[in-house]
């Protein structure tokens, strides 16, 4: 009788659980057995998506393509992608590893323009103007919610301004050779710390409760497996 | 070769960013930003041989961990043979790999993350008791309480005033100045990369 698909990947579920929290009593060759393990195929895995969704459908499948029906007149635009492959596969040889430069400066150039405007439209931009939305229309709203508002977008505001100013290690140099930070900045800064104090509070019961949720979740899967192995309902 | 580098990468990046300003420029921009995709991907597959080249090398010189090297690279080459066979949604890949193997892992590790985030909230506590370590703890003693579920339903106050004004004013304004300050980081990265003030391609 064939072993169905699903009971296999329980019990692969199952092993690697179990080895993965016996780092609970320390580091150990099983732990470690399992790390190495997902490294590789994890690697592996992510090396198959990346030929199969970008490689074969934006490189391989269009030469392909272009080689079986003669139609060169496009060619040009893969010739561009193959050269910095051929730059790239280049690094394999301590020799000729400095030409794998010019592909790394393309990446490094288009990456750059992407994330500066990513930065600039997707967090710089949304994050002021819902800090400046927080007060809007609230002069027309009855007197106690103007209060709520305003006191609301003034910490929120307060928290903005006070944050910034922590990372601000500007500090011009005193006569005597020290270096000390501007003294309202440095007032700011010390207000900052205490936003960031709670910003990171917040964060840390955030990733502690999902982490704990995975815990469970995982541990149910061990009874649950256990269970069916042993055909208790 | 450090002036040809340079040169293109900043006429790449100004290209890119000219298509975000004028429409004019946008197929140029999908053109550039495509070549980027597959070489961003040929240089990821390169990186995971070389992850590989590096653990054969340590099998080669019988390193310590030279068995833990061995699973490794036998785990890679088998997923990436039976992914390029089978392709990563065939079901088999997914049993056996993504919900054998991966997920569990992944799970599990986020699991031991509870007990070691717990470990290091303790140490936190005995080693820097100050009114930073102080307040990061009590704001998170009263995230927990507020968000727990009780027999009795929430906590009250804790739960149905505090922690949301917690997390909704004063964390989401620290929030908010340390995602702009990540921003402009960021945005100066770029600009610094643009103008050839930086040069992590290679070359000073």
């Amino acid at each position: 009788m064939p072993i169905p698909i699903d009971f296999i990947t329980g019990a692969l579920g199952f092993l690697f659980t179990v080895l993965i929290l016996s780092y609970l009593i320390g580091d150990n060759p099983l732990f470690k057995i399992a790390i190495y393990l997902f490294v590789g195929v994890a690697s592996g895995y992510a090396a198959a998506i990346i030929f199969w969704q970008v490689l074969y459908p934006k490189l391989f499948l269009p030469t392909a393509t272009i080689i079986q029906t003669g139609n060169y007149s496009n060619a040009f635009l893969l010739f561009v992608p193959w050269l910095g492959l051929g730059f790239i596969l280049m690094k394999i040889s301590p020799r000729f590893a400095g030409a794998a430069r010019i592909t790394m400066a393309f990446l490094v150039g288009a990456g750059a323009a992407v994330t500066l405007v990513g930065a600039l439209s997707g967090t710089i931009n949304p994050q002021v103007m819902a800090t400046i939305n927080f007060f809007q229309g609230a002069i027309h709203k009855p007197t106690n919610e103007l209060i709520e508002i305003s006191f609301s977008g003034g910490v929120i505001l307060l928290g903005l301004v006070t944050s910034l100013a922590y990372f601000h290690f500007g500090a011009r140099q005193k006569p005597d050779g020290s270096t000390k930070r501007f003294v309202l900045v440095d007032i700011f800064a010390w207000i900052g710390r205490i936003f960031i104090g709670i910003t990171l509070g917040v964060i840390f019961a955030g990733v502690y409760a999902a982490a704990l949720t995975a815990f469970i979740e995982r541990v149910s899967s061990l009874v649950i497996f256990i269970k069916t192995l042993l055909g208790i309902p | 070769m450090r002036i040809l580098t340079a040169i293109i990468a900043i006429a790449v990046g100004f290209l890119v960013l000219l298509g975000y300003f004028f429409p004019q420029a946008a197929p140029l921009q999908i053109l550039l930003l495509d070549w980027a995709i597959i070489l961003a991907g040929a240089a990821a597959l390169v990186g995971f041989f070389n992850i590989a080249i590096v653990h054969l090398d340590k099998i080669g010189h019988r390193d310590r961990n030279a068995v833990y090297s061995a699973i490794l690279v036998i785990g890679l080459f088998a997923t990436f043979i039976f992914g390029i066979i089978l392709k990563p949604q065939h079901p088999y890949m997914q049993a056996f790999a993504l919900n054998g193997i991966i997920v569990p892992v992944e799970a599990s590790l986020m699991g031991l993350l509870a007990v070691s985030l717990l470990y290091a909230a303790v140490r936190l506590l005995r080693r820097r008791a100050d009114l930073m370590g102080i307040i990061f703890i009590v704001t998170a003693g009263i995230i927990f309480l507020g968000s727990a579920t009780l027999p009795f339903g929430d906590v009250p106050f804790v739960g149905t005033l505090l922690r949301p004004w917690i997390t909704q004013v004063w964390a989401l304004g620290g929030a908010r100045g340390i995602l702009i300050g990540v921003a402009l980081g960021t945005l100066t990265t770029g600009l610094r990369v643009l103008f050839g003030a930086d040069r992590p391609y290679g070359g000073k």
